[in-house]
């Protein structure tokens, strides 16, 4: 019952998830945050298998924390997300893979673009201007098909992701609660409230 | 319906001509019926006048693409010379071997122009059993619609334009019936001193 | 510290440097291959011949066991100068290089890259422990697609060479100086054949007989099916000892 979401629009990328940690049927929570930040400009939601999520989330996250402080530079989003995707497609391939699910936003300095992959548990790498998983992406993928531009300024890319909330709590049978909002632009990671 | 050569989707096809060779795919990246991505070209450059494509599991279609890399950029160093398309269907059909009992599942149709301008043209299965066909090679979700529209329009000695022509054809012909592929598509017919590339739109359902 | 530890970590590697900044082993290595018989190799217009002399140590030796040029693989073929035994190993090695390689591209090795290999295999007997270097120097004959005919030369020290003509082995100086003096580009395989024969009689001990030498030639002129591929190209060719005789009588 995951959900994540993903908007490139001008100059920045918004990242939003959940806030539920559930087991089976039970809500035991209802603010985790399922995101990481992996470095200044490069943030990352996760989900799939509970146990995997935070091994796998966190062996990415000091990797990639390693590869700054060994190098005094940090991956670029799209070297990250193809190293971060290799990870998954040599696990894919072991007795017990990761099932991890991951939306990577990213704002490449260098080119001063917006970036965002779609990663699946299976290690497929997708760009793409917008993104969802979960059963999310059966509502929110025709709304994001519909309105999304990508000069959307910041505050039309967040009606754009509060539409496709709104699309869950009017159409899917569960309620997610609350979504976790990150933007990344030019200044860095932050959080942002809905 | 879960089965994971057919989970992603896409489709590709090759088609030999006179002096030239086209090679062509759709670009769609689903997750069984949800298209995640309409931009996902599966026609790799080899070298200048050699082109891979590859469709079945996304992502072993990416980690063959940059095991192929890794390996065409050593063959560069070693042999100071570019690799001629009927070594690398070899090449290609040996790497998928060497995962005989623990395949990639994808599947590879080669195309292109040997070093004294001769069209070739190959595919193989996953596991690299090669088929170098005098006419043309289809792969992907939609290969058997690809058979019946290449049998129809496929025919010896197009010229670049022609072969342009009949490939798109076949495989715009292909993607109306095929729901896993489609969303737009790139041919490349190629000749002895140019690459011709356009972008096809096709269907947006 | 573990078992077995205590042995590899003292076995250095026989060659070292001396305090002048040689490689006294390679220069030994060098001197076995010097009082070997003398081989050679031209380079044709169009094609490589390759020829040695074969001298039995003593008359009640079957000569026709005693093979000194041998195929590698359908293109390529290599004599050698120095130590048989040693020649024999890289022979094997040479040969599942090139068997490795046509598994891998369906198609044998262009010469250069099996030269490369081979001359791997004996640059790291220079630097390994446990074992000593290569007696042997090698003259390698292939011909691909990529570069037509070519003529490589590997030392025991695992450099190798291109050449137009050379020669290895005892009276290689006398060879290379005679080869110099008749070697021009453009000479065809006959003349190349021809060549080779006299430059071998040079400083040949005894008689020079079909029995005595071995020749091997590739090039454009010794093409057939390569494989089971039914595709033609220059295959690596030993001469027979009437195909010698005949020459020799010329």
């Amino acid at each position: 019952m995951e959900c994540s979401f993903g908007i490139t629009g001008k100059g920045y990328t918004i990242i939003a998830s959940d806030s539920n940690a559930a087991r089976s049927i039970v809500k035991m929570k209802t603010d985790e945050d399922k995101q990481k930040v992996l470095s200044d400009h490069l943030v990352m939601t996760y989900s799939g298998e509970s146990g995997d999520t935070l091994q796998f989330s966190e062996y990415i996250e000091r990797n990639l924390r390693l590869y700054g402080i060994r190098n005094h530079v940090e991956l670029r989003p799209r070297a990250a997300a193809s190293w971060i995707r290799a990870q998954i497609a040599d696990s894919l391939r072991t007795r017990n893979a990761y099932q991890v699910n991951l939306l990577l936003g990213g704002f490449d300095l260098p080119t001063s673009e917006p970036a965002l992959y779609w990663v699946d548990y299976l290690g497929t790498l997708a760009t793409v201007p917008f993104a969802a998983h979960g059963y999310g992406a059966f509502f929110a993928l025709s709304t994001l098909d519909r309105y999304h531009r990508p000069d959307m300024s910041l505050e039309e890319g967040l009606d754009l992701l509060r539409r496709c909330i709104n699309e869950l709590k009017t159409r899917f049978i569960v309620d997610l609660g609350t979504f976790k909002v990150r933007v990344v632009d030019r200044e860095g990671v932050r959080e942002v409230k809905l | 319906m879960s089965d994971i050569t057919t989970l992603n989707g896409g489709s590709c096809i090759a088609f030999k001509g006179k002096n030239c060779v086209a090679i062509a795919c759709d670009l769609r990246l689903g997750n069984q019926a949800l298209t995640v991505a309409c931009n996902r070209d599966k026609v790799f450059k080899i070298t200048d006048k050699t082109y891979l494509g590859m469709t079945g599991l996304a992502s072993d279609v990416d980690t063959l693409r940059s095991a192929f890399r890794y390996r065409l950029n050593m063959y560069r160093m070693k042999e100071e010379r570019e690799i001629e398309p009927e070594t690398f269907a070899h090449l290609v059909s040996s790497t998928l071997y060497e995962k005989r009992f623990g395949p990639y599942f994808i599947e590879p149709i080669i195309a292109g122009l040997n070093s004294n301008n001769e069209p070739f043209i190959a595919a193989a299965d996953l596991i690299g059993c090669l088929n170098f066909a005098k006419d043309f090679v289809v792969t992907g979700t939609a290969s058997d619609k690809l058979f019946g529209m290449a049998e129809g329009l496929w025919e010896p000695d197009l010229g670049p334009e022609e072969l342009f022509e009949s490939i798109s054809q076949a495989l715009l012909g292909a993607l109306e019936r095929d729901a896993l592929s489609g969303w737009g598509a790139i041919v490349r017919v190629i000749t002895p001193d140019k690459v011709i590339e356009r972008t096809l739109q096709s269907r947006q359902d | 510290m573990s078992a077995g530890a205590g042995e590899s970590a003292y076995s250095f590697s026989l060659t070292t440097f001396s305090p002048s900044g040689k490689l006294v082993q390679i220069e030994h290595a060098l001197a076995a291959v010097s009082q070997g018989t003398t081989s050679l190799g031209i380079k044709a217009s169009n094609a490589i011949v390759i020829a040695t002399e074969k001298r039995a140590p003593s008359p009640l030796v079957d000569d026709t066991a005693l093979e000194k040029v041998s195929v590698i693989c359908p293109n390529i073929g290599i004599v050698y100068s120095g130590m048989g035994p040693d020649f024999r190993v890289l022979i094997a090695k040479a040969r599942k290089s090139a068997q490795a390689y046509w598994k891998i591209y369906g198609e044998y090795p262009p010469t250069r890259v099996l030269v490369q290999e081979i001359a791997t295999v004996m640059q790291e007997a220079t630097q390994s422990g446990g074992v000593r270097p290569f007696g042997v120097s090698l003259l390698v004959a292939g011909y691909d697609s990529a570069r037509g005919p070519s003529l490589y030369q590997v030392d025991p020290s695992g450099s190798y060479f291109m050449w137009k003509a050379s020669a290895i082995g005892k009276n290689m100086t006398n060879a290379k100086t005679f080869l110099e003096k008749r070697y021009n580009d453009d000479i065809s395989l006959e003349d190349a054949i021809h060549t080779a024969l006299l430059t071998l009689k040079e400083g040949f001990e005894g008689q020079m007989t079909e029995k005595t030498i071995e020749i091997g030639i590739i090039g454009t002129s010794t093409v057939g099916p390569v494989g089971g591929s039914g595709l033609k190209a220059p295959l690596f060719k030993k001469l027979t000892e009437a195909e010698i005789k005949d020459y020799l009588a010329l």
